[in-house]
């Protein structure tokens, strides 16, 4: 009787643990192309978080499962159970298991954040925070960080710094050109395999600078300039949203992430810089300035849209345009 | 004693002994009986419920396609804003209070709460709440349109330029719900201390009370924040001032400290008292006592603790020192220890047990299993690497309505089922119940679970159109959300039927232990005749020992 | 009967039924000041933070605060604490006239409080918009006396009913909240003193 228990519990055990591997390699195809350096580390984080989570998952809704399939009371059958009250060991061990997990858990996504840290993006982000910070993290920042690391695949390539002008509802990105001229474009173009560095501000409202291919994700609060890192490693075209509400036209706030050859972009930002401006095409403001025939319900007043950006660049076709 | 069954007999308390034609104008009074308010509460929490669920499909019915055409971005705006306004200060913060309202003097065995008047104004604030929220709807500007963090700027934004607008409304019906949770706090928190039965000692209580001491120890601690945040912002929008004003110096940053660190333990005011409710429910369904009782009542206010400091895990990508994320995180994922103790308390309550699965059982059981399946989301939202890509999407938005539908709304139609027969006298009726809990089961996983790849895959919350490759996701949880509004209904047929004629319950139907199931169904004004003396541990499934010492003097009619 | 049970018996009939009111509305008036405190104390908060990270603090032209006059405010403030609680003691002792007397040499402490308030903020050059300096110490400052308002108000209504016959006979636990209210105004006022006025 005991043996047949010890066997179940076994052959249990390794089902789940199998299917739980499983669904930890089926983690990866829930996201977007892998298109930088921390997408992979946060991916193979999420694919171990799923596994892990797989198993317990299975473990107490297959205890429950188990207890509906064979521990219901007949029909007539109005005794009680045993009256059991505890078990100390019992709940010494699961105390102990998840309180242990955590902080593997804790530990190794602690881990993947120094390498993130390491290859770009994230403790940047509060350089331009308040002012005291701003001191007390200054110096690490052109120092102990410097563009390319002995390890990292972007050894060795420029840097290209690149500012970002986020407002209700449009981005704008600034490239340095020659001769102190402002490249403008509403559609942001990488040179692939090159640590990016992007200056973060908005003109009114909190916003959110999300790639999801990138995997990363930082808000920009306005009256402060923040930087951020990071290295795309896979030619193609992305998405930017919004991430942090803005306001009436939020969902419309996207723009393209163009990742392309540094030949490519070298040529692209070339021929920008000779491009008159002319007005981009802006979905906020083209539907603000439509008449609400297109929808059923008369809306409220909103925040007008800042009129479309005028820029050296932007793509031919909108990227958010409506459907023709 | 007797000079008490005089007081008992006060006008305003007006509750008809058992056998007495039921009084349902009581119901529309100031009645000071903790039992009316209780169902006022709940009653008027459900119809809210309804408002919030009619925003919901409102909000599903323009996310069925990618494009933004059915409403106005506007109006998509202030749906969102407002069914999670409704569903969280007008539905399952009430709602759970009601059932606090209901159960805890009778299972501490009290005749009251400590301050009955008291109890009654903070509920009367509840309709008044609600008047102000829906009135935002016909004001200039329509209702804020700001999300229900209200994070400035975009709250400060006022498109009319009237100084009464939505945002204005909506922060008063927010101070007027915190000033109404505050005194029901200090009520049951007074009553918990001060009024328990002869014999009631701490480690007699049901494991619900204990989880609504916790519950309402937070509302204690954090509710202030909140307020002190609504006041700044308050004046920003209508004095000028500039606390949260970046243009002039202003930190929006600080708001969303002040907004976090109430409006995560929020989650566990929400979420306690339904834990409470799985811990009274397991052990009734399954005839057993509850496993470890002393170890999950304190888990209780082990999260409470906890609770307090967990909140900037909903800034990780607020701009926040990279210190202060790390920190947090490590905070954060400790929480799971003291909720899994309680997770697999109950499984091993129903393991080995002699499971019976009326409908409140199937709500408790599918309710922990979403908990578990939000616990596991939760510790991967807690990660922080993870979080930078999947914070502010759709992951979330699944992630806590598996928490607020998933086990809330579970816990919630398990415990208004249980109780039902002890609050009305009368069963419901099963098949429906039946009915109910599967199409809410099918609802909220097709409504819920599909919000999870979307998430995954980059689709941000809160917006009103999207890329098309996010349409199949969206088109499932659309249909979910169809299908939890038509789940309401087999629910509320129940609910008016049996309490207008069904079958008489009884005492005590689910011949379970516990000092409410000792008295009349439903229970007299003052509840008890001779108040219990208490002489064991709750849940005594199995073991035939008496739960009072004085039971044949609980029973008797006031002459 | 079980020997607990009689014992059990013997405190229902004895504590917890007649007694008990006084008893919970003192717990409760202590669980809601705990409550209360936590709004100061994000005030206080808000304000450190605001002070430490603030790139230009105080408006232009603004010097900092004048500490005679505010200071003087403080002794009386704090002092009408022990008058109150002479008060208290009178009243325990059912010496209705010294309650009185004491009482109102509190109300009128308070209110000087609340003039000599209302007079530093006339002669100040800033206001509630001047910046986040003007904004925190207006919204601090006020809170506090609002509450210091309430408390005059508390103790003018302890006032009047003293002069019912037999009011306080029963219970004094109008009095004892009323008094331990005005503590904690003091308390706040003590902190919020330290940050605004001495920590300049």
């Amino acid at each position: 009787m005991k043996m047949r228990l010890i066997v179940t519990l076994v052959g249990a055990t390794i089902l789940m643990t199998l299917a739980s591997l499983w669904m930890g390699q089926q983690a990866y195809t829930w996201f977007p192309p892998q298109a930088s350096a921390e997408s992979e580390l946060i991916d193979d984080l999420f694919s171990f978080l799923t596994a892990l989570g797989t198993f317990i998952f299975l473990g107490v809704a297959g205890t429950l499962g188990y207890s509906v399939l064979f521990s219901r009371a007949g029909r007539y059958d109005y005794s009680d159970g045993p009256p059991i009250e505890g078990n100390i060991t019992l709940e010494i061990v699961w105390t102990a298991i998840p309180f242990a997990l955590v902080i593997w858990i804790a530990a190794y996504s602690y881990q993947v954040y120094e390498q993130m840290d390491v290859r770009g993006p994230m403790e940047m982000v509060h350089l331009h925070m308040p002012a005291t910070m701003e001191a007390a993290y200054a110096e690490p920042m052109d120092d102990s960080l410097p563009d390319s690391l002995p390890d990292s695949p972007t050894a060795g390539l420029p840097s290209a710094r690149i500012a970002v002008q986020a407002k209700q509802w449009a981005w704008i990105f600034h490239y340095p050109g020659e001769n102190g001229q402002d490249i403008t474009s509403t559609e942001l173009h990488l040179p692939v395999d090159h640590r990016i560095k992007l200056e973060l501000t908005s003109d009114d409202v909190l916003h959110g600078l999300y790639i999801p291919a990138f995997r990363l994700k930082q808000d920009i609060i306005p009256n402060k300039t923040i930087d951020f890192e990071f290295t795309p490693t896979r030619i193609g075209t992305y998405r930017l949203r919004d991430s942090q509400y803005s306001g009436t036209y939020f969902a419309a706030m996207q723009a393209d992430v163009v990742v392309e050859s540094p030949q490519a972009y070298q040529s692209w930002l070339a021929d920008a810089a000779n491009r008159a401006p002319s007005p981009a095409y802006n979905r906020a403001a083209f539907e603000y300035n439509r008449a609400a025939e297109q929808t059923i319900v008369r809306g409220w007043e909103t925040i007008p849209p800042a009129p479309p950006p005028i820029v050296n660049f932007a793509p031919k076709q909108a990227p958010d345009s409506p459907p023709v | 004693m007797a000079n008490l069954s005089v007081e008992a007999l006060d006008g305003n308390r007006a509750q008809p002994y058992p056998g007495a034609p039921d009084n349902w104008k009581r119901f529309f009074s100031f009645s000071t009986d903790h039992k009316v308010i209780g169902i006022q509460y709940i009653v008027t929490s459900f119809i809210f419920f309804l408002v919030g669920g009619l925003f919901a499909m409102i909000i599903r019915g323009e996310l069925i396609t990618p494009e933004a055409n059915l409403v106005d971005r506007t109006i998509y705006n202030a749906m969102f804003t407002m069914h999670g306004s409704v569903m969280l200060f007008l539905w399952t913060f009430p709602v759970l209070v009601g059932l606090a309202n209901y159960l805890v003097p009778l299972m501490i065995g009290a005749r009251d709460m400590a301050f009955p008047r008291l109890n009654a104004a903070a509920f009367w604030m509840v309709p008044v709440v609600g008047v102000l929220m829906m009135g935002s709807f016909f004001v200039p500007g329509g209702p804020s349109q700001s999300g229900w963090w209200a994070y400035p700027p975009v709250s400060l934004q006022n498109p009319t330029g009237n100084l009464i607008n939505g945002q204005v409304l909506w922060l008063l019906a927010v101070a007027i719900s915190g000033v109404s949770s505050i005194m029901g706090a200090v009520n049951f928190v007074t009553t918990i201390f001060k009024m328990r039965a002869p014999g009631m000692t701490f480690f007699r209580m049901p494991a619900f009370v204990w989880t609504v001491l916790a519950a309402q120890l937070i509302q204690l601690f954090g509710l202030p924040a909140l307020t002190a945040g609504a006041v700044m912002l308050l004046l920003d929008i209508v004095a000028g001032t500039s606390f949260f004003r970046p243009e002039n110096g202003g930190n929006p940053v600080l708001y969303q400290h002040f907004f976090w660190f109430y409006s995560h333990p929020a989650v566990y005011v929400i979420v306690l008292p339904v834990f409470g409710i799985f811990s009274e429910l397991f052990p009734v369904y399954a005839r057993k006592p509850l496993f470890g009782y002393r170890v999950v009542a304190v888990s209780s206010l082990i999260i409470t603790g906890l609770s307090g400091i967990v909140w900037v895990h909903h800034m990780y990508a607020s701009g926040t020192p990279g210190w202060m994320r790390m920190l947090f995180m490590f905070t954060t994922m400790s929480i799971s220890v003291p909720t899994g103790i309680k997770v697999f308390a109950w499984v091993a309550t129903a393991f080995g047990g002699k499971l019976r699965l009326d409908t409140p059982m199937l709500f408790a059981m599918a309710g922990v299993v979403n908990f578990v399946f939000a616990g596991i989301t939760g510790i991967m939202l807690g990660s922080v690497p993870v979080d930078i890509h999947v914070n502010n999407t759709y992951f979330v938005v699944g992630h806590f309505h598996y928490v607020v539908y998933g086990t809330v709304v579970f816990g919630i139609y398990a415990a208004i089922y249980h109780w039902f027969p002890k609050m009305t006298g009368r069963m419901y009726y099963e098949g429906l119940g039946k009915v109910h809990f599967w199409l809410t089961w099918l609802g909220t996983t097709l409504n819920f679970l599909p919000m999870h790849p979307a998430g995954l895959m980059g689709m941000p919350r809160r917006v009103a159109s999207y890329d098309p490759e996010f349409a199949f996701w969206n088109v499932l949880a659309s249909l979910g959300g169809f299908l939890l509004g038509l789940s309401t209904l087999p629910f509320i047929l129940n609910m008016v039927s049996s309490w207008i004629q069904g079958e008489k319950a009884g005492n005590n139907p689910w011949r379970a232990i516990g000092l409410e199931w000792l008295i009349s169904s439903p229970p007299p004004v003052e509840n008890f005749e001779h108040l219990p003396i208490v002489i064991a541990e709750p849940y005594g499934y199995g073991k035939d020992e008496p739960l009072v010492s004085n039971l044949a003097e609980l029973a008797e009619s006031p002459g | 009967m079980t020997s607990e049970a009689s014992i059990a018996n013997q405190i229902e009939s004895g504590i917890v039924e007649e007694h008990n009111e006084e008893a919970n509305s003192k717990f409760g008036f202590w669980v809601f000041l705990l409550s209360e405190s936590v709004i100061f104390l994000s005030f206080f908060a808000g304000y450190i933070v605001y002070k430490t990270t603030s790139t230009d603090w105080l408006p232009a032209g603004v010097e900092g605060l004048d500490t005679r006059d505010p200071a003087i405010n403080t002794v009386v403030l704090i002092s009408s604490s022990f008058v109150i609680y002479v008060a208290e003691r009178f009243l325990h002792d059912k010496r209705l006239w010294g309650f009185r007397f004491f009482l109102l040499a509190t109300m009128l402490m308070g209110s000087y409080f609340l003039y000599g308030q209302a007079v530093e903020w006339r002669g100040l050059e800033f206001g509630l918009t001047s910046g986040l300096y003007g904004a925190t110490f207006y919204l601090l400052t006020g809170f506090h006396g609002l509450h210091v308002m309430t408390g005059v108000l508390l103790q003018t209504i302890m006032f009047f009913r003293s002069f019912i016959p037999g009011n306080y006979d029963k219970s004094s636990f109008g009095v004892d909240a009323t008094s331990l209210f005005w503590h904690f105004v003091d308390v706040i006022w003590i902190i919020l003193y330290g940050l605004i006025y001495v920590w300049q």
